[in-house]
């Protein structure tokens, strides 16, 4: 069965999973906290409760004030950080446990809904290593380089801890390059692209078996203990445009109608159209967002012809899937095709 | 010549009124002239404000006369000299004023780019309150340029903070923003007024000391080298790389980049508080 899917308006945050941190750290730069919270439904009382939560639409609303109110650019920076080594969260303390790269990003993928449910992840492979894609299950506008840098700070700041250095890893960001490179080499340490067409970390194979220096099997047993309870309160659900793209990309080369989407969500077409619109994209648009990564992913993997490629994708015949790639890239597949090769 | 031609009206002809409301005229075009003179620089706008106002006073000082001396009907050259004067004295006036508003504005327009380049509080980190480095590279460009024209010596101290990071992981994010504050109070407690200090990254600060040799420089690094090492009393808090260098690069970029040189041989040498040269 699949998991239930969410929207802006479910409350399936904790506060004590980020909100506090976020409040605390932008507080001791000399912002107000009733600033901070302006236009989000969150009260000042609330935010010391255990259990309090919060929607995404009002962690994306905080994330904007924090932004508007203070020019720090090292803000999500460190916010990655503090997450990671926030002792009450239980999915850090499990990825700080954990044996090697693999074991902790494996339990990172699986309970990824307790600290970032916006964000979804696919892993494809390349000849110079594994690649992770981070795609955004909600629409995330303005916000979305500020919450890619939390998660990929995040995931890097485990990295240097654990393996000493981030040798051997590249981040291909999405957004602008920003006026000032510094906080990048510096937080991460690692090669940074600015312009590329999804958000990515390629990791090099023999990183991914690397025991961690703080492994201890015991412990990160325990934390998976928590996360595990936590689940019943926070159970899996996935964001709605990361739920519509699993499924074309499950029915390729089939396309999916609108209809058909709709019902396998159990909701009428013309909600999940309101839906969508509330996301600003169409279903359309999502289609073709998920063609365009797919053909991405393969090309990257070489050996497909046009041809195999246009087939695997639902394309009628090569010159129509020639013709899509030119619309989404810029470049024809081959010349595309070198350029990866040549980085 | 007023007084030669004309001749002196006897006192009970005398308009009290009138002599009041010209003679304080007169005195407040007195008074005009007199701030524009103390308050203008020298330059074609504040001639034309003195003439005019000059001119003014002029006219109003017959006006005035002529309340005391009767002039013979025939002398018309009296009446043409008082009223002729006023209002080309006037056109003058309006003309520098003119004059006046335009460099005003330019003026403003200058200002107003310099306050935004100067003040600008998005160039401010918000937790030392110091300048970031957008500030830093722009100004230090600038003092290159200008100390090389007038021959002068320039240098740079760096503050770095040893494992920052680790620091941060074994007592906490917050912690470390308190280190942070302490040591950027310190800073801008025990450098000069004329120093610019920056907070250049997460755990790096540079200061520019404009006018300072290298002596200079060394001796100000021992003095805040005292200063630190009272501040780290505490075991637990990391160690600093204190690293001062006399600027003689021509851009920016590599005078920072020299510098940075500088503290990352330092560190390497495992002799924290170290002084080298770049």
């Amino acid at each position: 069965m699949l998991p239930r899917h969410f929207s802006y308006q479910d409350k399936i945050l904790l506060l004590q999973h980020g909100c506090t941190d976020l409040l605390h750290l932008a507080q001791r730069r000399g912002a107000l906290l009733h600033k901070l919270l302006s236009g989000t439904s969150i009260f000042e009382q609330d935010i010391q409760k255990p259990h309090g939560r919060l929607h995404h639409a009002d962690w994306l609303k905080l994330l904007q004030n924090c932004q508007q109110q203070l020019n720090s650019p090292e803000l999500p920076f460190l916010l990655g950080t503090t997450l990671l080594h926030n002792r009450y969260i239980s999915v850090s303390q499990c990825l700080l446990y954990a044996a090697d790269l693999k074991q902790a990003l494996r339990q990172l993928l699986y309970f990824r809904h307790q600290l970032f449910p916006g964000i979804y992840v696919q892993l494809y492979r390349r000849q110079q290593g594994i690649v992770l894609e981070f795609n955004t299950g909600l629409t995330h506008g303005q916000q979305h380089s500020t919450a890619m840098t939390v998660l990929l700070s995040l995931l890097l700041s485990l990295i240097k801890l654990q393996l000493g250095s981030s040798d051997g890893i590249s981040a291909q960001l999405k957004h602008q390059p920003p006026a000032l490179a510094l906080p990048y080499q510096l937080h991460w340490g690692c090669a940074v692209s600015f312009n590329q067409p999804c958000d990515s970390l390629l990791i090099e194979h023999h990183l991914w078996h690397q025991a961690f220096s703080a492994a201890n099997p015991a412990k990160f047993a325990a934390a998976r203990r928590t996360c595990r309870q936590l689940n019943r309160i926070l159970p899996r659900q996935r964001g709605l445009l990361e739920h519509i793209c699993q499924l074309q990309r499950r029915a390729l080369p089939a396309l999916l109608s609108l209809e058909q989407a709709a019902q396998q969500l159990g909701v009428s077409a013309s909600m999940l159209k309101r839906q969508l619109n509330l996301h600003k994209t169409n279903f359309a648009q999502l289609l073709d967002s998920v063609r365009r990564d797919a053909a991405r992913q393969l090309l990257q993997q070489g050996c497909y012809s046009n041809r195999q490629l246009a087939c695997k994708l639902g394309y009628s015949d090569e010159h129509n899937f020639r013709r899509a790639f030119k619309r989404w890239t810029g470049l024809i597949p081959s010349s595309f095709k070198e350029l990866q090769n040549s980085h | 010549m007023a007084v030669s031609f004309g001749s002196l009206k006897p006192v009970q002809l005398f308009d009290t009124l009138d002599i009041l409301g010209e003679g304080t005229t007169l005195l407040v075009a007195c008074l005009w002239l007199g701030l524009i003179i103390s308050s203008r620089p020298a330059g074609p706008v504040t001639e034309w404000l003195y003439y005019g106002s000059l001119l003014l006073m002029y006219s109003y000082f017959l006006d005035l006369l002529d309340e005391f001396i009767r002039y013979p009907d025939t002398l018309r050259l009296m009446s043409w000299l008082e009223s002729l004067p006023a209002p080309v004295g006037m056109l003058l006036l309006t003309y520098g004023l003119v004059g006046w508003h335009r460099e005003q504005r330019s003026i403003d327009r200058q200002l107003r780019g310099r306050e935004l380049f100067l003040r600008d509080h998005h160039l401010i980190d918000p937790l030392t309150q110091l300048y970031g480095a957008d500030y830093l590279h722009a100004v230090l460009g600038r003092e290159i340029a200008l100390h090389r024209s007038q021959h002068k010596p320039l240098s740079l101290l760096l503050l770095d903070i040893d494992d920052f990071a680790g620091f941060n992981r074994r007592c906490g994010i917050a912690a470390g923003d308190n280190y942070l504050g302490q040591l950027s109070e310190l800073l801008s407690s025990q450098l000069r007024h004329s120093d610019v200090i920056c907070r250049y990254s997460g755990d790096r600060f540079v200061a520019v000391l404009p006018d300072t040799s290298d002596v200079q420089a060394q001796i100000m690094r021992q003095h805040l080298q005292q200063h630190l090492s009272m501040l780290c009393k505490d075991d637990n808090q990391p160690q600093l790389t204190l690293v001062c260098s006399s600027v003689s690069q021509s851009s920016a970029a590599a005078a920072l980049q020299a510098a940075l040189n500088a503290v990352t041989t330092a560190r390497r040498q495992h002799a924290p508080l170290t002084v080298q040269n770049a």
